[in-house]
């Protein structure tokens, strides 16, 4: 029986991602989202990865969090007026039939996953992030597999990927954490990049199908 | 030391020509004639020091590895020689034809390239040592040939450069799976090393006899063997110089000197014949014979009744080989010569009647032996070649056949070549006729389709020359059929090659 | 199998081969940065610079041609990262600076020609490129999963970022689109790496072949690497991103990706096959299968395509097929197979990059000079721009694989193995491939010799965007010939010094 603070913290998450993506807001998803990622930063510190916490902090939640609202056209420099607002709006395309077929492969997965698990040694330490990241990775695909938003996408990225992490710290063991940390460093360090690049196109994205639109009202006008 | 060059040098001379005249401008025409004749004059020269050295028995070969266990070879034998030595004076003939007929007309310097290229390939047929090299240059073949059959870029010829290559890529294609299968089984195969499937055993006669198959369709798609002669009645839409090359040396006869090859010097005449696959290669060849035959009486064109004259004039050349004894392998190589030879005077004779008066249908032919008298004796003498009649080349091959056929105890083939002859015959004497014997435009009957002067005589000299001379060749390698380095000489040459040890 | 990858090699490397890899690797970011900086509006002094990496290339070859294989150990802490560089990989690496530099050559004039107005993204373009040369140069020299992750990744964004250069709506869309895949491609790799590593404490595939066992863990996570990597190498049926990524991009970022990128995807899976699972035979048939499908689709689609770089770009997919084949050809196989597809499986790889990049720079040129996209923009383009399509149809030649190219002499190896092998259903694959290639290619030829058309607004290119496209062509044609140059660097395996 785990003590109650490790479940605590290892549940807290899943709940703060399954808030986060399926939440209609936009905004509220992402500001979900910094919060799940310092909880998952907290985990680190529990399972004894001080500079994976660190780190997590620092990209996870500052900066990852930081480009997210950038997409959203929230920012502290308002160059650009904020982009459309349907933008802050967005529900997922969910319903029971279309979340039921998405879940197949995904359920899928993680049952041949969750196979592999079985044959290893069951971790000690933490079999209570070993389950979270496990569900984390569900959650995160299946949302990314709905094609909703591009941003809610990447969210869904990022949350496998945090998932990803959490089972590959749990799976390593005395021999393997070095290399571990550094698979993960260069995951989280990658995550961010993609998130960057991801934000900037949404960005840039949404001021082209603005301007789209202007352009053709601008044209409906003139003739 | 020079000696394994000198095959390299042969392919050379038109390899390298290609680039050279792609680096020309496109004006500079005089250039390109002087650099093109040049290289065919001494190709000519170089193969006819093979030649002769050939007969004083030294060895010419030139390889190196491709990768391990495939070999690039290039050797000098008897029958290589043959066909080298028709290409080379052929190429030079219809350079000269094509400066003229190409006169004036657009992109020439892309014509020239890919000519070049196309002689380069078949030289490189006529060198192979081995099977890998063989296929190589047939390849390069299809490639080279492509761009002068659509030369003219409407749309007629970019439908028969299509089906051009919906037959022959797909025919390299089965011959590339033929030839790795062999390789599979035996290792690199050097021509004339036949032992090397003899020793099989007879478990493997099945899987040979497959093989067999396979490397024939393969091969008879350029060979025009019926029924995968589909695509040479319609590349007639290329220029002229273009037709009587292809028919007369490049992609037929490539087509048939690899069946040659390939029974002679890959399985050998002993395990053809073993296997049962010279029955196959004697119905086959005179199903070809009878049924073009009849096809070419259809046709009411002049370029048309050619091609499919060629299908069946070279299936000569399959029925001879094909024939289990040594008349008939002399039949067979030798008509490999003579055929090319008559056939491109046919082929240059109509693109004079087209350049000249316009004409296209054999029906507008009428009494243009009147207007174009040397052109009309050239194409005399080239249709009683086909026909058989003597002095004319095709008359010994014929003889030599029906030889070969008593000495096979197939005498009913002989039945075969009279028929043949009558249908050959059929087809041509109606258009000498024409020529000779009707009245036409030049008895004010009428007129031309399209009449132009071309030059001083009937028409252009460059294109006149050519054609006498092949015409003159026909039947000097008739005439002189038994003096040394005549096509007759040199089939025996390679027939005792064959059949004494 | 593993030591023909060169991970047995334990022989310590000199300090000045450790200078040249060094130099080899590092240099062309480098130089990104300096071109970021300048932007050169000539070739010249890129090709001056770019050189020099090729020459330690060269240098490492004869050296390694002398004393054998290398192996490097870096000790970072309590963590060691393996590299190694063998006959193979020094091909590879010679075939990524090798075009590299053909696009360091040609970028400058197509900038100008293509994109009159010098946009923010010409600065990024020259560090990218530097960057994606270097992380091309650490996957092929990794010997373990933790650099080949990185260098996976560094790749994978830096490819993301050169695709989206142009700026346009249809280029970010897709570039979109390909960040989402190549993601979602390196998670799954991740968790497969995570796998191995929690069931065997240890990430270096020479260590990793010695220790794996065939087990449950083993084939979720080969599962897992497979279809992420197969995924990024745009292996069908994950093949659907790379046609508007091609389509977009700029042309020398094209030739770049069809060349090496979607290669390294393709590298890094086999080579993890063959230290992981060497006699999965059975699932190496799936991934020969999915070859198989790749072929006969991307070459249907390529013959049904309407752009001119769509063409191309399906014809990638079909051509990578016959890469995906030498797994059932190499996995489970006797030595005897498994050596002629080996040099037939990487000689193809050698000639289809060549022949790849060739066939985007001069469809980028015809592209250029007629300002059509589209196939049958191309009539008269045999009279007007012979040497674009001279490029072009060589190229082809090495595409479809007819002689004497190396696409030829590849295709004979593998056709060779097959038969070899007993597996049939792979010759009438590659059967079908070559007749689709064939049709594809030649309707491009078709079109271009088309004469009744008049139009007057051309604008030829550059003599030097033709000149680069030709020599990459004549590259990947002479190879054929001479194939034993490569075949003799890849017999410098490794394992005995």
């Amino acid at each position: 029986m785990p003590p109650l603070v490790d479940v605590l913290l290892a549940t807290l998450p899943v709940f703060l991602a399954a808030f986060a993506l399926l939440d209609r807001h936009l905004v509220r998803a992402c500001s979900l989202f910094v919060l799940f990622a310092l909880v998952v930063a907290l985990n680190w510190w529990q399972l004894g990865f001080i500079w994976l916490a660190l780190l997590e902090t620092l990209l996870g939640a500052a900066l990852t969090g930081a480009f997210l609202f950038h997409a959203l056209g929230i920012g502290p420099a308002r160059r650009a007026p904020p982009v459309r607002r349907s933008h802050g709006q967005d529900p997922l395309p969910l319903t029971w039939r279309r979340g039921l077929v998405h879940l197949m492969p995904v359920l899928a997965l993680l049952g041949m996953l969750a196979a592999a698990l079985a044959s290893l040694p069951a971790s000690d330490t933490s079999p209570a992030a070993r389950w979270s990241g496990l569900v984390l990775v569900g959650l995160g695909l299946w949302v990314f597999n709905l094609k909703a938003h591009l941003l809610r996408r990447l969210l869904a990225f990022n949350i496998t990927g945090t998932g990803i992490f959490l089972l590959l710290m749990t799976l390593v063991g005395e021999a393997g954490t070095a290399a571990g940390q550094a698979l993960v460093i260069t995951g989280l360090v990658v995550a961010w990049l993609g998130t960057v690049l991801g934000a900037l196109l949404i960005r840039r994205l949404g001021a082209l199908a603005t301007h789209h639109e202007s352009t053709l009202i601008n044209d409906g006008q003139a003739s | 030391m020079s000696q394994a060059w000198l095959p390299l040098i042969t392919l050379a001379t038109s390899l390298l020509v290609a680039p050279l005249i792609l680096l020309l401008p496109e004006r500079a025409w005089r250039a390109r004639a002087v650099l093109n004749l040049s290289a065919a004059l001494l190709k000519l020269l170089l193969v006819g020091l093979m030649v002769v050295g050939l007969y004083q028995g030294r060895e010419f070969a030139f390889g190196f590895t491709v990768v391990p266990g495939v070999e690039f070879l290039l050797r000098v034998d008897a029958l290589g020689m043959m066909f080298a030595g028709l290409s080379s004076l052929l190429w030079l003939a219809t350079t000269v034809y094509a400066i003229g007929y190409l006169e004036d007309s657009p992109n020439r310097k892309r014509f020239f390239a890919f000519f070049s290229l196309c002689v380069a390939s078949t030289t490189g047929i006529a060198l192979a040592g081995n099977f890998f090299t063989f296929l190589l240059f047939y390849e390069l073949l299809t490639l080279s040939t492509y761009p002068l059959v659509v030369h003219r870029g409407h749309s007629a010829a970019l439908a028969a450069g299509t089906v051009y290559l919906r037959y022959t890529l797909s025919g390299g294609l089965v011959l590339l799976l033929g030839v790795v299968a062999l390789h599979a089984l035996v290792g690199d195969i050097t021509f004339g090393e036949r032992e090397m499937l003899r020793d099989l055993g007879p478990e493997y006669h099945s899987l040979l006899i497959g093989l067999f198959l396979v490397l024939l369709l393969g091969l008879g798609v350029k060979a025009a063997l019926v029924p995968l002669h589909g695509w040479l009645p319609r590349a007639m839409v290329a220029p002229a110089p273009v037709s009587a090359l292809l028919h007369a040396v490049a992609v037929v006869k490539a087509g048939a000197f690899g069946i040659v090859r390939l029974v002679y010097d890959v399985y050998g005449i002993q395990l053809t014949f073993e296997l049962g696959l010279l029955t196959l290669l004697t119905a086959l060849s005179v199903f070809t014979i009878l049924y073009a035959s009849l096809r070419a009486l259809a046709q009411q064109e002049l370029k048309p009744r050619l091609a499919f004259s060629t299908i069946s004039q070279v299936s000569y050349i399959v029925l001879g080989i094909s024939l289990f004894g040594p008349f008939g392998t002399i039949a067979g190589l030798a008509h490999l010569m003579h055929q090319g030879l008559m056939k491109v005077t046919l082929f240059y004779c109509a693109g004079n009647y087209a350049e000249e008066l316009g004409i296209h249908r054999i029906d507008e032919l009428d009494g243009a032996g009147r207007r174009m008298p040397l052109t009309s004796l050239a194409f005399t003498v080239g249709a009683l070649g086909m026909i058989g009649l003597p002095p004319v080349a095709g008359f010994i091959s014929k003889w030599y056949l029906g030889i070969g056929a008593v000495q096979a105890g197939m005498s009913w083939v002989i039945a075969v070549l009279v028929a043949s002859s009558l249908l050959n015959a059929a087809y041509f004497l109606p258009i000498l006729h024409r020529l000779w014997f009707r009245a036409g435009p030049e008895h004010g009957k009428g007129q031309w389709p399209e009449e132009r002067h071309l030059g001083r005589f009937e028409t252009s000299s460059w294109l006149l020359w050519p054609t006498l001379a092949t015409a003159l060749f026909s039947l000097l390698a008739g005439l002189l059929a038994g003096l040394p380095f005549s096509p007759l000489d040199l089939a025996t040459l390679v027939a005792t090659e064959e059949y004494l040890p | 199998m593993i030591e023909r990858l060169g991970l047995v090699t334990t022989q310590l490397p000199t300090a000045t081969s450790s200078a040249m890899v060094l130099l080899a690797v590092v240099m062309p970011v480098l130089l990104g940065v300096l071109g970021g900086a300048w932007r050169p509006l000539r070739g010249w002094p890129g090709l001056a610079l770019a050189l020099i990496p090729l020459l330690a290339l060269l240098w490492l070859v004869q050296q390694i041609a002398v004393h054998g294989t290398q192996a490097w150990v870096l000790e970072l802490g309590s963590l060691t990262l393996h590299w190694r560089a063998n006959g193979l990989t020094l091909l590879l690496l010679l075939l990524t600076q090798w075009l590299v530099l053909a696009s360091a050559v040609y970028t400058p004039a197509y900038l100008r020609v293509a994109e009159q107005a010098l946009g923010r993204g010409a600065v990024w373009l020259w560090p990218l490129m530097g960057l994606l040369a270097t992380s091309l140069s650490l996957i092929w020299m990794a010997a373990d999963l933790l650099t080949l992750y990185i260098g996976l990744e560094l790749m994978g964004l830096t490819a993301v970022g050169l695709i989206l250069l142009p700026g346009r709506e249809e280029a970010l869309a897709a570039g979109m689109r390909y960040l989402l895949l190549a993601l979602i491609g390196s998670l799954a790799f991740l968790l497969g790496v995570a796998l191995l590593l929690g069931s065997w404490e240890r990430l270096d595939l020479a260590g990793l072949a010695v220790v794996v066992e065939p087990s449950p863990v083993l084939w979720v996570a080969m599962a897992l690497l497979s279809a992420g990597l197969l995924l990024k190498a745009a292996a069908f049926p994950l093949h659907a991103w790379l046609v508007p990524v091609h389509g977009s991009a700029w042309t020398p970022v094209s030739a770049l990706h069809a060349a090496l990128v979607i290669k390294a995807s393709f590298f890094i899976a086999l080579q993890l096959w063959l230290v992981l699972a060497p006699q999965a035979a059975a699932a190496a048939w799936l991934v020969g299968g999915m070859g198989a499908a790749a072929v006969v689709w991307g070459g249907l689609l390529a013959w049904r395509a309407d752009k001119l770089k769509d063409v191309v770009a399906w014809s990638t997919v079909s051509q990578l097929g016959y890469l995906l084949i030498g797994f059932p050809l190499l996995i489970g196989t006797s030595t005897a197979v498994a050596s002629i597809a080996w040099a037939g499986v990487w000689l193809q790889l050698l000639a289809h990059s060549l022949a790849k990049a060739a066939m985007f720079l001069a469809v980028g040129n015809l592209m250029l000079a007629t300002g059509e996209s589209r196939v049958s923009g191309l009539a008269g383009a045999s009279r007007r721009f012979p040497l674009s399509l001279l490029s072009f149809g060589i190229a082809a030649i090495s595409l479809v694989g007819l002689p004497p190219s190396a696409g030829f002499t590849a295709k004979w190896l593998l056709l060779h193995a097959s038969l070899a092998a007993g597996q049939w259903p792979w010759l009438v694959v590659l059967a079908v491939g070559t007749l689709l290639s064939a049709a594809y290619v030649f309707r491009v030829f078709r079109y271009s010799f088309v004469e009744d058309v008049e139009r007057e607004d051309y604008r030829p290119v550059p003599l030097r965007m033709d000149l680069v496209a030709l020599a990459l062509a004549l590259a990947s044609l002479i190879l054929g010939l001479t194939a034993t140059w490569p075949l003799a660097l890849l017999a410098i395996a490794g394992g005995t010094p």
